[in-house]
């Protein structure tokens, strides 16, 4: 099988050869036969890759510890999920995920845009093939999953590290993936647009959606590994400017800044260079970010090795882009220069173009700071070599994270082109006053002006801004079509999704600094020896110490500590804050955080040491301010990022041939019924003083992983892990059953008829109809989505229009260009 | 200013000029050197007082009696080796004989005082053996 593998891999990189050579002939020799034969064969390559990432996964399922790469990050223990995710789990498998998702991603923008940008998609294919092309190289060169032990095969797998068997460590890499590799498809676009010399707005609208969809998984990306880190290792804070946590960051400043710089060349043909350089740069840091995480050459927490050959083929691909890429823009110049100049300071355009150079100036300083122990060692020899900090980072990104919040709530009260000093006055009056309002208001408060209270006052003054255009846009849209505020909303959203979805993108980003800004009143305690009953003040919370009790589940050992909250007066509830020790990685204790969450602030505790004996704990209290408004700040992202995305007319059809008011009742319901819903989910009760059964016998423990808890809240948890009274009875039975000398069978057999059906087992039994049930899903799945694809790609395109005549190019660019000039002026 | 491009080039001249001045005023408060635990070890002398990010392997098993937070151990690389203590509550879980950590804080003459200490991550992506 593994040879299979191997094999796809070198045709793979064959296949993209041939896609590369054939895409670049057709498009210079206008041979359309050799197009399609580009295509085509970049399709192959796509089918080849899946081929090559289902053997892969297989041989994980299978457990086929022949293939080292499998060996070695997977057992036989470990839970099915885990093992899938073992695909990006070691360097060999995630470069060829980054493989199979550019292949994916990339015959899927080839296939919708083929019609509309003729000229432009050989270019696409050619350098979509190129990247390709690398990765593939690095594999078959240097880092092959596939590679197999030549001689004795290890009887079991090392497996994943407990710490890493997390739902979050499992799912942060390919959010990231989605959103690194996602940025490779805009940048073929803009190089494309280049190549070909079609540097007006079409190239920018094929890649805007792509680049919001990358830009999008980035973000979920980036604030799923801060809240693992939150959540998971304990040291109470959620960013440290590791590499590795900056590599991730740069792309996306990058690519915020075209998002934004865009809408200046769709209205004014301006920031041209600026357009194409932000593209290049965003895929150019994409690369850069795999490389620091990959080739050691920056010491890092996550423990990337040193690879000097890796290192020196990234560096080789790196400038070869850089230089090919901004060589085209040179070359290309003359068609990038704008015709329209800056009007005036006190503008639209002005203020975009204060966006990108702050953002720009961000991603070179945190590009700079990271790398500096490299710089530094390389101009100072081996001895020089000088890190940073993170407070070095905290000190120069909070300006830098003011100034953008600054801008986002300025840009929208700009008026394009120049802004008049009544205009002025009539669009800032209400935000200036809720930002000095609330300036003054924390001032008086005590909290402190730099930089949380400045940060408040802005927030304050953004969400004045973003409400205001709200409102205002809602009232007009209201008399012009008499109905009420609210169906005025909905539809003034349905009408400009990428506006108003961008405005509600701005409210997640300005919760998310009021996150950000309840950073600065964080305060920690770290309490040794705390006895049973002594208690701790750590305003306002009072944290008392009940007791601490060891327990054992079978798979792991945990010591539990016991503790009290009250705040005011009042309990707030009991927490368990543990450290567990797994089964074989007894020295290697995970952290398990305890933490009361609210919207003013979390109580963060960490059971740090303890002495069984004496029943003497050392605890570490957190209180983190605010904290919990970043992630939901980040969840309101996410929904605006969905409504901008949303085809022109979807929302149309539902207002056109519907009153108006159903749309908004409808909505209103929905809420309603799902607000409903949510609240009616219980509350998952953890058991406090549930004495875990050990299993005694292998038959209890295999039992214990086989059957699942049906409290109905724990989200299916086996009943050797729910902590709930219900598995706790569960196990009891399963003990009580064993030790009556009934068999695996049997037991299972009495589960399924006490609870009715087959749900009450963590896998379905293994016969003939199960089997289908248990495929039945994927089938289905994946049938869902070929024909919500095809649907989608039938209804989004446009009536065939014949080709028209090919003209002299030259004349068509400039005749393209004005009419993209009068268009503009239109709207 | 006659020159267009001139007056670009001045400014930016200008700017860039400003940022790397504030950078490198900025970053000596916080720079820290990197060394391991061998390099340092050669001479400590030149070491003392300085602030460092000691990289080195936990030799032995850690010390930690105490109130709980008091850590005292000892780091090596190759040959060398070097006292150290850290008193805190944030001390990895993966810390224990052998691991690779990261210590930042001073070199004394008595040892090596950390401020925080930092083990490397189980590793995930190591270069292919």
């Amino acid at each position: 099988m593994s040879s299979i593998g191997l094999f796809l891999i070198l045709a793979a990189f064959v296949t993209a050869s041939g896609a590369f050579a054939a895409s670049i002939a057709g498009a210079r020799r206008r041979r359309n036969s050799l197009i399609d034969g580009g295509i085509g064969l970049f399709h192959v390559v796509t089918a080849m890759m899946l081929a090559a990432s289902a053997i892969i996964v297989h041989a994980f399922v299978v457990s086929d510890y022949r293939i080292k790469y499998v060996q070695h990050y997977s057992d036989d223990t470990q839970p099915l999920f885990y093992k899938l995710a073992s695909y990006w789990g070691g360097l060999d498998g995630s470069i060829m995920f980054w493989v199979t998702l550019l292949s994916i991603f990339g015959s899927f923008a080839v296939y919708i845009n083929r019609e509309r940008y003729r000229l432009l998609i050989p270019w696409v294919v050619a350098v979509i093939s190129v990247v390709e092309m690398f990765f593939l190289f690095l594999m078959v060169i240097h880092n092959n999953p596939f590679d197999t032990f030549l001689t004795a095969v290890p009887a079991t797998g090392k497996g994943l590290n407990p710490l890493l068997q997390n739902f979050y460590m499992a799912i942060h890499p390919p959010m990231l993936y989605l959103g690194f590799v996602g940025m490779t498809i805009p940048y073929a676009f803009g190089m494309a647009a280049l190549a070909t010399g079609q540097l007006d707005d079409s190239w920018l609208r094929a890649v805007r959606r792509w680049t919001m969809v990358a830009w999008l998984f980035l973000t979920v990306g980036l604030a799923l590994g801060a809240l693992w880190a939150y959540e998971e290792l304990g040291w109470g804070g959620y960013w440290g400017w590791d590499p590795v946590e900056n590599a991730g960051l740069l792309p996306w400043f990058t690519a915020t800044a075209f998002l934004h710089s865009v809408m200046v060349q769709e209205r004014r043909s301006m920031l041209k260079i600026w357009n194409v350089s932000l593209v290049i740069l965003s895929f150019f840091l994409t690369i850069f970010g795999t490389f620091m995480t990959r080739s050691g050459v920056v010491q890092s927490m996550h423990a990337f090795g040193e690879d000097r050959a890796l290192a020196m083929m990234f560096t080789a691909f790196m400038v070869t882009t850089l230089t090919i890429s901004f060589g085209l823009v040179i070359y290309r110049m003359p068609l990038l220069r704008s015709r329209n100049e800056l009007d005036s300071w006190i503008s639209r355009e002005a203020a975009f173009l204060a966006n990108n150079w702050v953002l720009l100036f961000g991603a070179f300083f945190v590009l700079f700071a990271t790398m500096f122990p490299t710089l530094s060692e390389a101009i100072r020899g081996h001895d020089g070599r000088l890190t940073v900090g993170a407070s070095f980072f905290d000190r120069w990104m909070t300006p830098v994270g003011l100034a953008l919040l600054f801008l986002t709530g300025v840009g929208p009260l700009l008026a394009w082109r120049r802004a008049t000093i009544s205009n002025l006055r009539l669009q800032f009056l209400w935000p200036t006053v809720a930002g000095v309002v609330t300036g003054a208001a924390v001032r008086l408060a005590g909290i402190h002006f730099w930089s949380s209270g400045l940060c408040f006052a802005l927030c304050a003054f953004v969400t004045g801004t973003i409400v205001q255009e709200f409102w205002r846009g809602a009232r007009v849209r209201q008399t012009a079509t008499h109905t009420d505020l609210f169906t005025a909303l909905v539809g003034l959203l349905a009408r400009s999704k990428r506006r108003y979805g961008g405005y509600i993108i701005h409210i997640g980003i300005v919760l998310a600094f009021l996150g950000f800004a309840g950073n600065g009143s964080k305060r920690e305690e770290d309490v040794p020896n705390l006895r049973p009953g002594q208690q701790v003040v750590v305003a306002p919370y009072t944290v008392r110490y009940v007791s601490l009790s060891v327990t054992d589940d079978g798979q792991k050992q945990m010591v539990t500590a016991h503790i009290e909250a009250l705040r005011d007066g009042k309990t707030v509830g009991s927490f368990y804050p543990a450290k567990w020790f797994y089964r074989n990685h007894e020295s290697e204790p995970t952290t398990e955080v305890a933490m009361h969450r609210g919207l003013g602030d979390d109580l963060y505790l960490v059971l740090t040491a303890y002495s069984v004996e004496a029943q003497t704990a050392v605890l570490k209290i957190v209180i983190n301010p605010l904290v919990n408004w970043i992630w939901m700040g980040v969840g309101v992202i996410i929904f605006g990022t969905f409504i901008a995305l949303l085809p022109e007319r979807s929302l149309a059809f539902a207002t056109n041939r519907v009153p108006e008011g159903v749309v908004t009742t409808g909505l209103i319901l929905l809420i309603l019924i799902g607000g409903a819903a949510t609240s009616l989910q219980a509350q998952h009760i953890e058991a406090a003083q549930t004495v875990l059964i050990t299993p005694k016998t292998p038959l209890e423990r295999d039992l214990q992983n086989s059957i699942i808890c049906m409290c109905g809240t724990c989200g299916r948890k086996r009943v050797g892990e729910c902590t709930c009274e219900v598995a706790a009875g569960m196990r009891e039975e399963i003990a009580k059953l064993t030790a009556a000398g009934k068999s695996r069978d049997e037991i299972i057999a009495y589960f399924i008829s006490k609870y009715g059906s087959q749900e009450v087992l963590s896998e379905p039994l293994d016969s003939g109809f199960n089997r289908i049930a248990w495929l039945l899903p994927y089938v289905v799945g994946v049938a869902g989505i070929g024909v919500v694809v095809g649907a989608a790609v039938r209804w989004s395109r446009h009536p065939h229009t014949p080709e028209p005549p090919p003209a002299d190019p030259a004349a068509n660019a400039a005749l393209r260009e004005k009419l993209d000039d009068e268009l503009r002026d239109l709207d | 200013m006659p020159n267009r491009w001139l007056r670009v080039l001045v400014s930016a001249g200008v700017i860039i000029g400003a940022v790397a001045l504030l950078f490198f005023a900025t970053v000596q408060k916080d720079a820290q050197y990197y060394k391991h635990v061998d390099e340092v070890m050669a001479s400590p002398q030149q070491w003392y007082g300085k602030s460092l990010q000691l990289h080195g392997f936990v030799d032995g098993e850690p010390d930690h009696t105490g109130d709980g937070l008091d850590y005292h151990f000892k780091i090596k690389n190759g040959d060398a080796v070097v006292n150290a203590s850290y008193y805190g509550a944030d001390m990895p879980d993966t810390f224990k004989n052998g691991s690779e950590v990261v210590l930042t804080g001073r070199l004394t003459p008595d040892g090596f005082r950390a401020d925080s200490v930092m083990a490397k991550c189980p590793s995930k992506y190591t270069p292919s053996k």
